[in-house]
């Protein structure tokens, strides 16, 4: 099976980054685009561009009928789906099955399993790898309550059918188990129209320690190493890093090997994530599986010199891996950052705006995955993330300065970003240390968006002498008048 | 003419005015000899404050200067004194709780006649898949909240209003 035609079924920084890969490899591409979209790179960069529509723009990347359509109309005889949308949607996978169309992933059996994070935990459980102490109210709803209070405190309540953190309660006392668990059911409804609940023991000040697998289907699974994604707020990742600067060289082949033994299990193909949380004490338990390209996977291909899109491609058109586990090394250290439209000194309030100037850092290790253009519009109609950041270098004290140093010359006006934010994390002593948790941003809150030197007379001049009007109003004001300043109100 | 700068969260008055050899940022706390010039770069300048020189990049949006420099991006907030009188005739902006952005309200925590505290969370609105909590600008009782729970608004909307201060 060929690949001759790839549609991108997704759009902003993935899309242009998947599409770079696949015409590298001599693929026709196409790419999807709303009719209200703002132009991105990704339609520059595909061969055709398939205009969707729909009640608003996000429902019209989730229409499955439409994007087959669309697959069929462009001539795409496959479709990578990205990350998001519909990346982990078995009925997405199945009519394109049915349309003859190959999804770039794994089949809809193992996309159904692992999106039941009830059903994954289970079938890694029964298999012997780690999970945390739990209880899950579906083995015997009336006894939830109960069982859950067994697990012990502090413990975390998760919608069976979450994801990205949403719904997910921490409850540190027993007076309080009852009521957050009807808020998590409450949540769960809303966000995934599920309301069913487990909980698990929840580990103080864990980190989370990701591994990079990929399976050809037909048996043979490598992983590509682990990632770090500790720098989390409100459960979503914002740095990610690997090496783990919290492993010793045992205990990262001892969670890789358990990764790509869970990955075996299900016979993976294509690119997957496994993700653990880490405790304090070196002990890791299996958190879920996601079946899909991640966010941060470039750190991975800076590390290991793979392109993760090649090898899923390879594996999409039946040519199987192109490398072996012993020839996967790990070699420096790298870091992205998730540049995000948001205002991190106004509790992180989605940002909007015109993108008035754009000049992105580049130099020798430093790679920017954008899906912005300069004069390009950022609305509310997507996820605040509008670029990624990454940076490779020698060692991970040297990849730190090299972030701090290519944040630090990331223009982006027009729009408030969380680029001064993400360099106070880099700036920070523990994560110089390495020394994080999940909790770190939280901890760190006040320490992280304080206001730094006072520059308002700067500011305010610069303001200013940029203000047409001010400028042009003190120009024509006769010489007598000038000095009085301010004279007409 | 003068304008309101804001930055971070605080306002100052200022206007400019011009003496034979430089320009002069008049404020409340003195006068600030300035100039800027244009480097070629796109939207780069150097900006001269008080005889020292910075690197600045900037540009300048319908309300909000944006200026990077020293490896920080800022926003300074710019308002016309004579619109805002003109604008405000509803009511001052500590007894309105404006939509920072378009969304939906998720819930709504209080109803009109409620006694609130500063910080107290009124409704939380979702938006860009974000939820967020708009909390109480000031002590005060609610007088409307003009939207229900999933109602969908625009930017700037007025999400909650509080009744006048008495005085």
């Amino acid at each position: 099976m060929t690949i001759s035609k790839l549609l991108v079924a997704n759009r902003g920084e993935i899309a242009a980054r998947v599409l770079r890969t696949a015409k590298a490899r001599g693929l026709a591409t196409a790419v999807l685009r709303h009719t209200s979209e703002q132009e991105g790179p990704a339609h520059r960069i595909a061969d055709e561009v398939v205009m969707i529509e729909g009640p608003t723009p996000v429902a019209a990347y989730l229409d499955i009928p439409q994007i087959v359509e669309a697959a069929k109309r462009s001539g795409a005889d496959a479709v990578h789906p990205g990350y998001g949308f519909l990346s982990e949607n078995a009925g997405f996978v199945a009519a394109l099955e049915k349309a003859g169309v190959t999804f770039v992933g794994p089949t809809s059996e193992v996309i159904d399993l692992m999106g039941d994070k009830i059903r994954a935990r289970a079938f890694v459980e029964e298999r012997g790898f780690p999970v945390a102490p739990s209880a899950i109210e579906d083995d015997d709803p009336a006894t939830f309550v109960e069982r859950a209070r067994a697990v012990g405190y502090p413990l975390l309540i998760k919608p069976s059918a979450g994801g990205g953190g949403k719904g997910m309660r921490v409850v540190r006392d027993d007076s309080t188990l009852e009521t957050e668990i009807e808020t998590a059911r409450r949540e769960g409804e809303r966000y995934f129209g599920d309301g069913r609940l487990f909980v698990e023991c929840y580990i103080e000040r864990p980190r989370h320690i990701e591994v990079q697998v990929m399976g050809d289907g037909q048996g043979n699974v490598v992983h590509f190493w682990e990632r770090e994604c500790s720098i989390q707020r409100r459960f979503q990742k914002i740095i990610e890093e690997t090496p783990s600067p919290a492993l010793t060289a045992a205990q990262r082949d001892e969670i890789c090997e358990t990764a790509a033994g869970i990955a075996r299990a299900v016979n993976y193909r294509g690119a997957g994530t496994v993700e653990f949380i880490y405790a304090q004490d070196g002990s890791f338990y299996f958190l879920e599986m996601n079946t899909r390209l991640q966010v941060e996977h470039p750190v991975t291909e800076m590390v290991t010199g793979f392109d993760l899109v090649a090898e899923q491609l390879r594996i999409a058109a039946g040519e199987g891996l192109s490398a072996a586990q012993a020839d996967i090394p790990q070699n420096g250290h790298s870091i992205e950052l998730r540049i995000c439209a948001e205002d991190a000194t106004e509790d992180f309030r989605p940002a909007i705006g015109d993108i008035l100037l754009l000049d992105e850092p580049q130099g020798e290790g430093v790679r920017v995955d954008s899906g912005i253009l300069n004069g390009g519009k950022v609305t509310t109609d997507f996820d605040p993330m509008l670029s990624k950041l990454i940076v490779y270098a020698d060692d991970r004290a040297q990849a730190i300065d090299r972030a701090r140093d290519a944040v630090q010359n990331y223009v982006i006006l027009g729009v408030t970003t969380n680029t001064g934010y993400l360099d106070a994390i880099l700036a920070h002593p523990d994560f110089a240390s390495g020394d994080v948790s999940t909790g770190f941003l939280a901890e760190q809150a006040e320490t992280l968006t304080a206001p730094g030197e006072d520059i308002s007379d700067l500011l305010m001049a610069a303001a200013a002498l940029s203000d047409e009007r001010l400028v042009s109003d003190v120009m024509q004001i006769p010489e007598m008048h000038r000095k009085m300043g301010g004279w007409r109100n | 003419m003068q304008r309101i700068f804001q930055i971070n969260g605080e306002e100052t008055e200022c206007w400019l005015s011009h003496d034979s050899s430089e320009m002069i940022l008049n404020t409340p706390d003195g006068a600030i000899p300035c100039q800027l010039d244009p480097t070629g770069t796109p939207g780069g300048y150097m900006l001269r404050v008080r005889g020292r020189a910075h690197d600045v990049r900037l540009a300048a949006g319908p309300d909000v200067t944006f200026v990077h420099v020293n490896g920080k991006t800022y926003a300074i907030g710019r308002v016309d004194p004579a619109e805002r009188l003109a604008g405000n005739e509803s009511g001052a902006a500590s007894d309105r709780l404006v939509a920072p952005m378009p969304g939906v309200v998720v819930s709504v925590n209080v109803k009109p006649g409620d006694q609130v505290e500063e910080g107290q969370p009124l409704l939380v609105i979702e938006s860009m898949k974000l939820e967020t909590s708009l909390t109480a600008p000031r002590d005060g009782v609610v007088a409307e909240i003009p939207f229900a729970e999933g109602d969908s608004f625009g930017l700037k909307a007025t999400l909650a209003l509080l009744a006048p201060e008495e005085e």
